[in-house]
């Protein structure tokens, strides 16, 4: 029989520009195309208090033009020469990427390294983009069943003066605060070539594309940066904190989360996979009892949000089919998990969230965006790209007794918090 | 620095499959994708949804959904163990006039997945526990997308252009009323009726150490059901229809201003794909320029133009704000009007093709990208090789073609209209832009493809 899990490595020709630009290329010519992704070390962990959402409204701002490109313009020209580009802002981070035919490939260093150069942020600008983010927050959040479930849980998880205590998108009290001057500091604080990653996938030759980044990005001078402070762990959540939302949801539904250690630790890859075993997939253990067993819930599940500052989050969720109620998807929540902590997971259980491991790795490796979004993030929170080359095998490593002992010691019912929908008929 | 010149792109085209077709009629189209460690393979079963029983509508759904929950030689979650065992995830898609299911696994194990896969779709033991089970969370679903308004405006514009004696008008699963006549027996007897390899195309793509062909024919060779030859509906256009659709306290209003469209088969398609771009596909298209940037009223909007196998749907569709959703369809109307001064620019035009030609290789770099888009174009009784012949089409194309396309298709003043928000606070403003909404509420709205109701 031959090896039945991939073996899987990406060259890395990595570099420092002198202004402290850090760029990581990996040659990929199976498509005439190149993924351009670039990492600034900052993200809603990075805000004030009074000024949250600020991460990502500034995201917003960053396409409303520098001094050679217009309002809007950044999408349009990379749409206009056949490629894509967006950007995202989550707790850890804020990334700006661009996929473009590889002879565009200057057009998008240059338009990142134009913007980093000299953006032009004006009230105007800086108005209509946060009536945007207000009509984005209504959109994904206010608008639909359970939309806000994001921010409960996360103020229910972290105290509010924590870096983790505030959803991305922010208070919309701060975003209406926020001020062309707060709009400037950030810029100025966050956004200079010392704090930032950037990397090529794609259809290039290395010391050329180097070569190109250089001339982009090199005659931009280093920033101030100044390092954040450690966050040190939280420890675990007691007195099970809860919070009830009595919505007009169209069924009740119960989220539990979890303080985890913070992302690619042994203790969180254990702990991931124990989340797997109880609630990744139909085998799963939270799927057999409450969907198919007890017929008590139309979805159930558990998953981690890996995160770099001291702590990242475990859930555990299920929606309640009609007639039945939060409580009893809770009680049957919590019951998986004492079995899950007393006997531990089978090898076979941990053997198949390994394999479902390596599947869900290996489908972002195979976008380019997504590859070099990978090799960014692990460069920027891990400061070694090359752990995207080892990560199989870490995952691999890990034996039974650390699962078990993971869901034993963090996956505690006692240490949870506790959301729940209660649905309102009007 | 001044901005970069661009070189032109290396030239690049849609990959040819290896074909080969079983002696159980089966087809087979490989793509041998170097570096794509993830193998997507999606078989096409032709399968017309409005030869399901009226009284029985979602069951082609609710068979799919049944058919990982056990197999003759896995029975019940053994199957499932069995396929999480090799890293593998099944998937499943289905229209009007096509079944996908497709299996994605990494390389390594694919051999050992591949005959799970087939067993799927060729001995699904469809017991009656599961099948029940799936009607029960068939009814919730409708439920939790009843209460979504993008389901819900997607839903309602879908019954509202295309008329109602089509099954295309319909929910693609089911209506509560159908599903809940959905039996153990008619599943089987939908399975035993309308699954047969003769019916079917897989294709496969991703970095196959080895020739994947001798595996498939292991996998799918014993597979014998005759099923009749299948035949698509071919849906005609609804009357045009403003309706406000109540979701009392909404802060947004999803909005839908559009039309019943064309397929790619149509003369019209490259030129309309154009036109769609330009006012509503790229981030400052005519729509987004004015109503996001510009204006703030919401946080995107775009022109989709999705075609099916006979026919389409094209619509302008957005989230507004509930203070500013009259003013910013009234604005849209005018937007998307080409007449004139208003038609589609060259500049416009270049840019269009730039794109639409450009995301291609992109969006094909990997195995599921190619798979995906082969399927779809199966469905839609086309070869891979559309994709090269489409974008030299493309190429082709003129401003004036695409202004017309778009001038025919979507009539500023001929268009459906599909709101869903908060009636109470949309209906007087709507009305004050001249529009007449006919109303339908949490109570009248079963009658939902009925808007005398």
């Amino acid at each position: 029989m031959g090896r039945m899990s991939a073996d899987v490595r990406y060259s890395l020709h990595q570099a420092t520009l002198d202004n402290g630009l850090r760029v990581i290329i990996n040659p990929d010519s199976s498509v005439p195309v190149v993924a351009v992704n670039l990492w600034y070390d900052v993200g809603s962990r990075d805000e004030r208090p009074g000024r949250t959402g600020l991460a990502h409204l500034f995201e917003h701002l960053m396409f409303e033009g520098s001094a050679q490109v217009a309002a809007g313009e950044h999408l349009a020209a990379v749409q206009g020469v056949g490629g894509s580009a967006n950007a995202t802002t989550w707790f850890d981070r804020t990334n700006y990427f661009e996929t473009v035919p590889t002879g565009a490939l200057d057009l998008a260093l240059w338009l990142e390294a134009e913007r980093l150069a000299t953006l032009e942020v004006t009230q105007h600008n800086l108005d209509t983009q946060r009536d945007v983010v207000l009509e984005e927050k209504r959109q994904r959040y206010d608008n639909v069943p359970y939309g806000d479930v994001l921010i409960h849980l996360v103020e229910l998880t972290f105290p509010a003066e924590h870096p983790y205590g505030h959803p991305t998108i922010g208070s919309m009290d701060d975003l209406a605060a926020a001020t062309l001057a707060d709009a400037h500091r950030f810029f100025a604080t966050h956004y200079v070539p010392n704090n930032a990653v950037l990397t090529l996938v794609g259809d290039v030759e290395p010391a050329d594309a180097l070569r190109r980044v250089a001339a982009s990005f090199g005659q931009l001078a280093r920033g101030n940066h100044v390092a954040r402070a450690e966050t040190p762990p939280l420890p675990p959540l007691t007195g099970v904190p809860r919070r009830e939302v009595s919505a007009a949801v169209p069924a009740d539904a119960v989220y539990l989360t979890w303080r985890l250690p913070p992302r690619d630790t042994v203790a969180f890859d254990a702990v991931e996979l124990a989340l797997a075993v109880l609630g990744d997939g139909q085998t799963s253990r939270l799927h057999r009892r409450l969907v198919r067993t007890d017929t008590i819930a139309e979805g159930a599940g558990a998953s981690a949000t890996g995160m770099i500052g001291g702590n990242s989050i475990g859930f555990a969720h299920a929606r309640a089919l009609p007639q039945v109620s939060a409580d009893e998807l809770e009680a049957a929540i919590v019951d998986e998990l004492d079995r899950l902590r007393d006997r531990g997971p089978s090898a076979d259980e941990v053997d198949r969230a390994k394999a479902q491991y390596e599947r869900a790795w290996l489908g972002e490796l195979a976008r380019f965006d997504s590859r070099a979004d990978l090799f960014s993030g692990y460069a920027t929170l891990h400061g070694d790209p090359d752990a995207v080359n080892r990560r199989l095998d870490d995952v691999r490593s890990l034996t039974v007794d650390a699962v078990a002992q993971a869901a034993s010691t963090i996956l505690d019912p006692a240490q949870r918090a506790v959301l729940t929908y209660r649905k309102v008929t009007s | 620095m001044k901005r970069p010149v661009i070189a032109p792109p290396r030239p690049w085209t849609f990959p040819a499959p290896r074909t080969a077709r079983l002696d159980n009629g089966l087809a087979v189209q490989a793509f041998h994708r170097p570096g794509q460690h993830l193998i997507n393979a999606t078989l096409v079963l032709d399968l017309p949804l409005h030869t399901e029983p009226p009284d029985s509508e979602g069951v082609s759904a609710v068979l799919q959904r049944c058919l990982d929950e056990g197999t003759a030689t896995h029975p019940g979650t053994e199957y499932a163990e069995r396929l999480e065992n090799c890293g593998a995830v099944l998937g499943a898609g289905i229209s009007y006039a096509a079944t996908h299911v497709s299996l994605e696994v990494p390389s390594t194990r694919f051999a050992a997945a591949l005959p799970l896969f087939a067993e799927a779709v060729t001995e699904p033991t469809l017991d009656d526990a599961d099948v029940r089970r799936h009607v029960a969370l068939r009814l919730a679903e409708i439920e939790q997308q009843r209460a979504h308004p993008v389901h819900r405006g997607a839903e309602a514009f879908r019954a509202a252009v295309i008329a109602g004696e089509f099954r295309a008008a319909r929910p693609v699963a089911g209506s509560a009323s159908t599903v809940e006549g959905i039996s153990t027996e008619k599943v089987r007897a939908r399975y035993h009726a309308q699954y047969g390899p003769a019916r079917g195309t897989l294709v496969l793509a991703g970095d196959f150490g080895s020739d994947p062909l001798p595996l498939v024919a292991q996998a799918f060779g014993g597979w014998h059901r005759p099923a009749a030859k299948a035949v698509a509906e071919q849906p005609g256009a609804g009357a045009q229809q403003v309706l406000l659709i109540d979701r009392p306290g909404a802060v947004q209003a999803d909005v839908r201003l559009g039309s019943f469209g064309i397929d790619r088969t149509d003369a019209r398609w490259p030129a309309l794909r154009l036109g769609a771009f330009v006012l509503g596909g790229g981030f400052l298209s005519r729509l987004n320029r004015v109503l996001r940037e510009e204006r703030g009223y919401t946080y995107g909007v775009q022109l989709t133009n999705v075609p099916a196998r006979h026919g389409g749907l094209l619509a302008v569709h957005a989230s507004f704000r509930t203070d500013v959703a009259a003013a910013a369809i009234a604005e849209a109307r005018e937007l998307i009007r080409v007449d004139g001064e208003r038609a589609i620019s060259a500049d416009e035009l270049a840019g269009a093709v730039n794109y639409l030609i450009g995301i291609t290789p992109l969006r094909c770099a990997t195995a599921a990208g190619i798979t995906d888009q082969v399927a779809a174009l199966i469905e839609a009784g086309l070869d891979a090789d559309f994709v090269n012949r489409h974008a030299a089409q493309l190429q082709r194309v003129t401003p004036d073609e695409a202004t017309a396309a778009i001038s025919d298709l979507l009539p500023p003043d001929g268009l459906t209209l599909v709101v869903v928000g908060d009636a109470e606070a949309l209906a007087e403003p709507l009305r004050a832009q001249g529009l007449d909404p006919t109303v339908v509420t949490e109570r009248s709205g079963a009658g939902l493809s009925d808007p005398s109701a």
